[in-house]
């Protein structure tokens, strides 16, 4: 059962539970117990599984650890202490193992020092042990891998991904057996991908291996619903849940919380304007603390803010960037400097996010949305470095989208609100390279292999017959037999119900392609006289047409052509480019606090609406002062001045222009143009881009059904935009014909049989393809050669499809897509509200897009839904081609007349 | 479509079916790609071949062709005829036999080493270049020495041809195309490749190289893309007219 754990323990209780030694060590070093610790060190000491939800500076650490190193010091003066592991730490960040294993040291030389003075003897005579901790990552030298071999160490702290290595190291196992405790740290960053999917079963195939079960400690930050990520540490036995008590103290820190905005008006203040009062403003925050650390969302947003920092106020090394792309010895200076207080800001994108110990820091400032409430939380929590320091964070908006989205945000965090996570479920991509896994260790039974696999909370619902289809594909059934040695992975006997290792690659292939973490492909990008000047992602240039401005490496290109493996690009000469570089790393706006948005949004517009109807509409844009009706609502956010100013412009400004403030139950529909002439149909959505990524689909389906043209779409976290060649071709007639065929009822094959033509399609089946070993990064020495690179995975996915429509690896392609990165039950639910008019929808044209709808047409993910028509494919292709040669025909001629 | 009096490109297909000889031409199969890219890690499902006995099928059912003519590359490798090229230059062999047509190879510069099954699959094979009728068949990878006075058109394939066109937002739709054009005062007409795999080079891209002497000597500006695609050939007009438009 899964449980909360109400009242903590006293001081007594939980101190008792620890070996002499180790309790008068915790004493002299420590004022007290944390909160967490007050629940943990008796807990874990009776053997319970626990998870720790605590923020940064509760003593996370020790709250999981020294009821372990109490029990391995009581074996060893016991003299039952042997080289064995007893203890396994795994955290997400190698930069985090190397902190365990330091903060971890100190305690264990120190109270071993203790017993040596009384116990001299003992030890001399060799029975009294010193406890100890070993790192093993990918960073670990062969020499120290075989040293562990031999003397493996008591606590061993490492990554899902070496985990998964050392449960297929046959010598490596045996030092395993002993086993009693495992703890996984940053919960929060596993629990809601693959990566922690693939985790949990290792986990599990770890307890199969050993045969025994083991205590589970789990720390998190801030996360939610405990209770899930209680299941997802647990786990299942014997078709039951296991036993996990929750330990939640995420709200032991203070929180001081404050979205603040660069100017009153982010409507017509110019952008440079904006950018020079936002720095402004971040200096003002850093030189006012002693430590301040800054967030963005991106790498490359974190690298400018660093050099316009040093650039417009004069900093020197003071200022540093902390992000993934810098190299490890990088990274681990700027740890060291923060540790030793030599930093007066450090910037990170995500990386110091995590619990990796970097000292005092006065002041969180993050710039623009973190899009989710537990992340902002996350972050912020970083402040304050004991838990009963105050987490002081401003976060500093972007533009005015950003401002309203933040301020709603940190609403929320104030009363606790935070947004759920969810875990990919049923993920047969993780489970083929488990498969393999296991087949290497010897023979399965297939129901009872199943039955391991189901322990894992994350394919506790697997169908055997998916579980069958994975075997099917990994013996290698879709090759004929005299291909299968090459093709199979493992040995499968159908008629026997049995499976195990095939041949002598399939090790070499598991050991070396585990994981799943995507390969990006990168294309090289070249100018016209054929002078490299840097690589691009592949994803990123699937959305680039001629003539789009990006920045690379400090300098804006114009993008001119493609080709297999190269991007033709000439220096831009404008100043601002139109394609942000960051919005694919973007993390999506989660439902809960879109629909917190869509609230705020009804009752600051019925507040403004009521004024109007009291006053006229003339006097609210003649006068200065924001209404006391509005001032009131604006009033409960926690927001500067100029924030509180900025947000009633916006929304006066909306009504002003469009008549209409769109809100969660209100969608409102806007045909318009830009002053490119380009068409735009906006869909004003407020639920989340998982949600409005499947519902704008249903849209662009629609209207593509009824009028039988590519129509375009781009996917933002506020709506969704459709594109189409023609003006005429979105009128007031084609949306309702296009609200009335998106139905709830046939959501997923009507989604199913467009997205499989789509560039997302093939983008995420060549993830999945790798993931499943159908497609592998590292074989016999080749790394993704170029004609490897070239393969093309819309023809790859044809294949695939001609073998059998439902093979694993499409079928998982379609889950990740519907499931993970859309929300296909939420749309479901919202599409259901708008056929029951619970969401009604209203129809504007209007001459240029209304201030709601600018952000939204600016940044997005695009992609196209294509016409479903395939015999009159290449005659649409010939009429577009047609008309554009047309209008430069027309063109040349009225040149040569002139 | 016909090209003219005696040349027809079969709709939708990247087969050219030439009367007065009563043949259909194809090029650039590349039999055992799926195989060779195993062997690098990449276990791609085997439909090569499958695919282009379907569609040689329906070009010899829609033209009743004798002979099925492969002009160049026929199958994967350079140095050697692997395991997975013989299996499948056989199963090739045997649906042409089974189908009642002859087959004939012009070598291209993939198909070393086929020579030695030339009796075993009942292939004529050429080495560097076939006449036949008013036709020169040949890859394309070498330019010929001479050419006969009588040949009217030279086929070849090779080069891949394909357009790229961009669609809305920024979508790029490649589709396999033939070029045809005039060399050395003779028809020239380029084969798209038929195999699975090979989406083709896109010959609208400015600054795009050939690969092929005889597609380098005189450009392909003049030349007409016909592309073949969705069941439909449609001929979307001189290469120069498209670049940098599509």
């Amino acid at each position: 059962m899964i449980k909360k754990a109400r009242t903590p323990y006293t001081e007594e209780e939980s101190l008792e539970v620890l070996n002499g030694y180790v309790r008068e060590w915790f004493v002299e070093n420590f004022k007290g117990l944390t909160p967490p610790q007050r629940y943990s060190f008796k807990l874990i000491s009776e053997g319970k599984n626990v998870i720790i939800a605590a923020p940064t500076g509760s003593g996370k650490t020790m709250s999981a650890f020294l009821s372990i190193i109490s029990r391995l010091f009581q074996k060893s003066i016991d003299g039952t202490l042997e080289d064995k592991i007893y203890c396994i730490y795994v955290s997400p960040l190698r930069a985090l193992n190397n902190d365990i294993y330091r903060n971890l040291m100190r305690p264990l030389d120190e109270i071993y020092e203790s017993i040596r003075r009384e116990k001299g003897l003992e030890i001399m005579q060799g029975s009294v042990h010193k406890v100890t901790i070993g790192v093993r990552t990918g960073d670990t030298t062969p020499r120290e891998r075989a040293k562990m071999l031999v003397k493996p160490p008591n606590i061993l702290v490492t990554t899902p991904e070496s985990l998964a290595i050392l449960i297929n190291s046959e010598k490596f196992s045996e030092n395993m057996k002993s086993l009693e405790f495992l703890i996984i740290d940053e919960l929060h960053e596993l629990a809601s991908n693959k990566r922690g999917v693939h985790l949990s079963l290792s986990v599990e195939r770890l307890g199969e291996m050993i045969g025994h079960d083991f205590v589970r400690v789990g720390l998190g930050a801030t996360l939610y619903p405990l209770e899930e990520a209680a299941r997802f540490l647990a786990g299942y036995s014997g078709g039951r849940e296991r036993d996990c008590i929750i330990v939640d103290a995420s709200w032991s820190k203070k929180l001081d919380l404050i979205a603040v905005s660069p100017s009153a008006d982010m409507i017509y203040t110019d952008e440079k304007v904006v950018e020079e009062l936002m720095y402004a403003e971040l200096n003002r925050i850093i030189s006012s603390s002693r430590t301040t650390l800054v967030f963005t969302n991106t790498r490359s947003g974190t690298e400018r803010v660093v050099f316009n920092l040093k650039n417009r106020f004069k900093y020197g090394d003071e200022i540093v960037a902390h992000h993934g792309s810098l190299s490890r010895g990088i990274r681990f200076d700027v740890e060291e400097m923060l540790k030793k207080g030599e930093v007066k800001c450090a910037v990170s994108s995500t990386s110091l996010e995590l619990g990796v110990d970097i000292g005092m820091i006065d002041n969180v400032v993050q710039i623009g949305s973190p899009k989710s409430v537990t992340r902002a939380l996350q972050r912020i929590g970083r402040a304050g470095h004991s838990y009963k320091a105050t987490a002081k964070g401003e976060v500093i908006v972007l533009n005015r989208d950003d401002l309203v989205e933040c301020a709603i945000m940190l609403y929320a965090a104030l009363n606790r609100h935070l947004d759920s996570f969810n875990t990919p479920r049923n993920a047969l991509d993780v489970l083929a390279q488990h498969v393999v896994g296991m087949s290497l260790t010897g023979r399965w039974k297939v129901d009872e292999a199943l039955e391991v696999v189901r322990r894992a909370h994350p394919f506790h619902t697997l169908k055997e017959e998916e579980f069958l289809s994975v075997l099917n594909y990994l013996a290698g059934s879709y090759v004929e037999l005299e291909s299968k040695k090459v093709y199979g992975k493992i040995w499968y006997d159908e008629k026997e119900g049995v499976f195990g290792k095939r041949g002598k690659m399939a090790k070499v292939i598991y050991m070396l392609n585990l994981g799943t973490i995507p390969d990006s492909v990168s294309v090289d990008v070249f100018t016209g006289d054929k002078k490299r000047i840097g690589s691009i992602e592949e994803e990123f240039l699937g959305n680039l047409k001629q003539g789009d401005i990006f920045a690379l490496g400090g300098k804006l290109y114009s993008f001119d052509h493609a080709s297999e493996l190269r991007c033709y690009v000439s220096e831009a000469k404008t100043r601002t480019p139109t394609i942000p570089p960051w919005f694919s790393e973007q993390l999506p706006l989660s439902y809960e606090l879109a629909v917190a948005i869509g609230n705020f949004r009804e009752r600051l517009s019925d507040a403004l609406s009521g004024y109007n109807k009291k006053h006229g509409i003339s006097r609210m844009a003649m006068e200065m002062e924001i209404p006391d009706e509005a001032s009131a609502i604006l009033d409960m956010l926690p927001i500067d001045a100029k924030a509180k100013e900025a947000i009633f412009r916006y929304f006066e400004e909306q009504l002003l222009f469009a008549g209409t403030v769109p809100n969660d139950k209100l969608m409102l529909i806007e045909q318009t143009k830009d002053t490119t002439g380009t068409n735009y149909l906006i869909f004003h959505a407020l639920y989340g881009r998982r949600v409005n990524d499947a519902m704008s689909r249903m849209a662009a389906i629609a209207m593509s059904d009824l009028l039988k043209i590519d129509v375009g779409v781009l996917v933002n976290d506020n709506g969704f935009v459709l594109t189409t060649e023609k003006e005429a071709q979105m009128d007031e007639k084609i949306v309702k014909g296009v609200m009335e065929r998106i139905t709830s009822e046939n959501i997923f094959p009507v989604l199913k049989a467009n997205i499989r033509r789509t560039e997302l399609m093939r983008r995420k089946f060549r993830h999945v393809a790798a993931r499943s070993f159908m497609v592998l990064k590292n074989y016999k020495g080749w790394r993704a050669t170029v004609r490897r690179q070239q393969i093309n995975a819309q023809l790859l996915l044809k294949a695939a499809e001609e073998i059998d429509p439902d093979f694993p690896v499409i079928r998982e392609t379609y889950r990740e897509i519907f499931e993970d990165m859309m929300d296909l039950p939420k749309a479901r639910d919202t599409l259901r509200m708008l056929k029951g008019k619970v969401i009604r929808y209203k129809f504007i044209k209007t001459p240029s897009p209304s201030p709601f709808s600018h952000m939204m047409i600016t940044f997005g993910h695009a992609d196209v839904v294509l016409m479903k028509d395939r015999q009159e494919r290449l005659q649409y292709l010939h009429r577009l081609v047609m008309s554009r040669i047309g209008k430069e025909m027309e063109r040349r001629v009225a040149r040569h007349d002139a | 479509m016909m090209l003219d009096e005696d040349v027809e490109l079969l709709e939708g297909l990247p087969i050219a079916h030439i009367k007065s000889i009563n043949s259909i031409v194809v090029a650039d199969m590349h039999l055992g790609y799926e195989g060779a890219m195993a062997g690098e890690g990449a276990f791609l499902p085997k439909v090569n071949l499958k695919e282009i006995c379907r569609e040689v099928k329906e070009g010899i059912a829609r033209s009743g062709a004798e002979r099925v003519i492969v002009d160049g590359d026929i199958k994967s490798e350079f140095s050697k005829v692997s395991v997975d090229e013989l299996n499948e230059l056989h199963g090739f062999a045997s649906f042409l036999e089974k189908e009642g047509v002859m087959p004939v190879l012009v070598k291209g510069n993939h198909d070393n080493f086929v020579d030695r099954y030339r009796g075993a699959f009942r292939m004529e094979i050429y080495g560097g270049h076939a006449e036949i009728g008013e036709y020169l068949f040949l890859h394309g990878d070498k330019e010929p020495a001479s050419i006969k006075r009588r040949t009217r058109m030279v086929v070849m394939g090779h080069e891949h041809p394909a357009i790229t066109i961009s669609t809305a937002l920024g979508r790029r739709e490649k589709v396999k195309c033939f070029l045809y054009g005039r060399y050395r005062g003779k028809g020239l007409l380029v084969l798209p490749a038929i195999g699975y795999f090979s989406t083709g080079m896109d010959v609208g891209a400015a600054g795009h190289g050939m690969l092929s002497p005889i597609l380098r000597r005189g450009g392909i500006g003049s030349m007409h893309a016909i592309a073949c695609a969705y069941g439909s050939t449609i001929d979307f007009g001189k290469v120069s007219d498209l670049r940098g438009k599509i």
